[in-house]
Parts: C-alpha cells; sequence; structure tokens
C-alpha cells in the first residue's frame, strides 16, 4: 500500500478521479437528486488539480478560478438551494465567456 | 483518564455542527473510547444492540475509504464506520428488525457519537455518501453486517454556520396531524 503522505503521480490522480465518479455514479442511484450537481462540481475541483500531478500538463488559470469558486461555493447545497443553484449558473456563465475567449476571439 | 466532561445536553445538541474541515491533530484512544461507549449506550429495539464499531485511524486505510466514499468531505484524521448486524437483527426482530430497526438503532448510537464527540472538543460529519460495495471490500465485513454510516471526526478546522430550521409550526402538531401546537418558538 502507499503511504498516503506520497504525492500521487498523474496516473495515481487520474485513477482516482476515475474512482470518484464511478463510487458518486452509484450513489447517485439512491441518493437525494441535488447531490448529482454537487458530486460533479467536486469532480469538476479535482479535475483543476490534474495538471498539479500529471506530466506535459499546464496548470490552467481559469480551471484554478473556477476550482476557487465551487470549493467556496458548493456547501451551499446543504444550507440555500437558490445559492447552489446561482452558482451553478455563475460557473457555466464564466465557462460561456471562457470558450468564447478560447475560440472565437482568437480565431 | 478523561476529566468528567460537563456540557448541557441542549448545548451539545444546539451547538453541533457536520463539520468538512479538520485539523490533523490524531484523537487519542481514550477519546474514542468514551465517544464508543456513548455509541453503545444508546437505546436499540428490544435491546438488540445491533451495532458494530470499525475505528479506522491507519493513516493509509482511512486515505483508502476516502476515495471510495464521495460524501468524505475534509481529511479527517479519524473515522468509525458503523454497521449493523443484520443476522441478529433478524435472528432477535425478525424481518422487522433486520430491514428497519437495525438502521434506526444504529443511527440512535450514531446521534450519541456527535453529542458526545462534540462534548469533547471533536467535530464529526456522519455520512452515508460511500460505496457499500468498495467498502465491505477494503475493510473485509463479513456477509450478514452492513455499514450503515461512516462518523468521520477530527478537531475542527472550522465550524459551519447552522443551516436554517424548518419553523417549529410546520412539524409539530397537537392531538392530531396539523393542529396548530402552541409555542412561543420562533422560527
Amino acid at each position: 500500500m502507499k503511504l498516503s503522505s506520497q504525492k500521487p503521480t498523474g496516473n495515481d490522480y487520474l485513477f482516482e478521479i476515475a474512482l470518484f465518479l464511478a463510487t458518486s455514479a452509484q450513489g447517485c442511484l439512491g441518493e437525494p437528486p441535488l447531490y448529482g450537481p454537487f458530486r460533479l462540481l467536486d469532480a469538476l475541483s479535482k479535475l483543476a488539480d490534474f495538471p498539479d500531478y500529471a506530466t506535459g500538463l499546464d496548470a490552467d488559470p481559469f480551471l484554478k478560478d473556477i476550482k476557487a469558486i465551487v470549493d467556496e461555493k458548493k456547501f451551499l447545497v446543504i444550507s440555500d438551494v437558490d445559492g447552489f443553484k446561482s452558482a451553478i449558473d455563475e460557473i457555466v456563465e464564466r465557462f460561456a465567456k471562457e470558450i468564447k475567449k478560447r475560440y472565437l476571439e482568437t480565431k | 483518564m478523561l476529566d468528567v466532561v460537563r456540557m448541557n445536553v441542549f448545548d451539545a445538541i444546539k451547538g453541533r455542527r457536520s463539520v468538512r474541515k479538520y485539523k490533523l491533530d490524531s484523537v487519542p484512544n481514550e477519546v474514542i473510547e468514551k465517544i464508543l461507549d456513548a455509541a453503545r449506550w444508546a437505546p436499540s429495539a428490544g435491546n438488540i444492540q445491533p451495532w458494530k464499531f470499525i475505528v479506522i485511524s491507519d493513516r493509509n486505510m482511512l486515505e483508502l475509504v476516502r476515495k471510495v466514499s464521495p460524501g468524505y468531505l475534509g481529511e479527517a484524521p479519524l473515522a468509525i464506520l458503523v454497521c449493523s448486524d443484520r443476522e441478529r437483527a433478524y435472528r432477535v426482530g425478525g424481518t422487522l428488525g433486520r430491514d428497519y430497526l437495525s438502521v434506526s438503532d444504529c443511527s440512535m448510537a450514531v446521534e450519541n457519537m456527535l453529542l458526545a464527540a462534540y462534548a469533547l472538543g471533536l467535530g464529526t460529519c456522519a455520512v452515508k455518501s460511500f460505496s457499500r460495495i468498495a467498502v465491505k471490500e477494503m475493510l473485509e465485513i463479513p456477509e450478514g453486517i452492513e455499514p450503515e454510516l461512516l462518523v468521520i471526526m477530527g478537531y475542527p478546522a472550522h465550524t459551519p454556520t447552522p443551516p436554517a430550521r424548518i419553523p417549529f409550526g410546520q412539524i409539530v402538531y397537537l392531538n392530531k396531524y396539523g393542529l396548530k401546537f402552541p409555542t412561543s418558538m420562533e422560527g
């Protein structure tokens, strides 16, 4: 067994994200419906860290910013459902602006 | 020996929060014992006491359990898996014991744990979002023993603000469902 203090390799980290998605999918079969979007946001947060572990990938400042928003607001799912939904809207809106910037403005 | 902790039970009930950020300080064994002693003194239907507790303090095992538990948020230094002994519950309590009472009994034990832990300065979070199959495999849990709730715990690094409660008047009735219970309680 690997020591938990060791930094995971890119492959380890990818495996862990895959495992998180699989166990989340299993959970979503019976959990409260709002846990689905919560798990997806949590997965997004984990995915944003992937370049920290994988070789050949650059850190993406946009994704890091999104991760910060996700980590700050994801727990609204427990205390403020409307706020949680607004946070998802805000995140998607940021993605929409970013995709325009990346794929339209540069071409 | 631990000092006797005296906390008003209402303070414990209202002060306890589900904590998702922990310090890495380990929890002493005598504290764990005290929490589990509180758990085993919970009520149970027919005094079946259908519970089993697996203390997970090994960092590697804890990390593996965390990886298969999407609801395990934060890096708590300790987790206790509360399981029901469904075979025993069936032997003593029939299908009602196995399918329903074992779950409610374990839930009462967990509430005792959460309050005791809070009184001892710990934060906790009761988690059901774990992969039952994966957890059973990793902890080598035999047939007939069912993981019910994973209680993660540690010294809190952050205590969340309490989420709103459904107003008292919307959930409490007098004599018949829907009839108002007179109360001065707000919210």
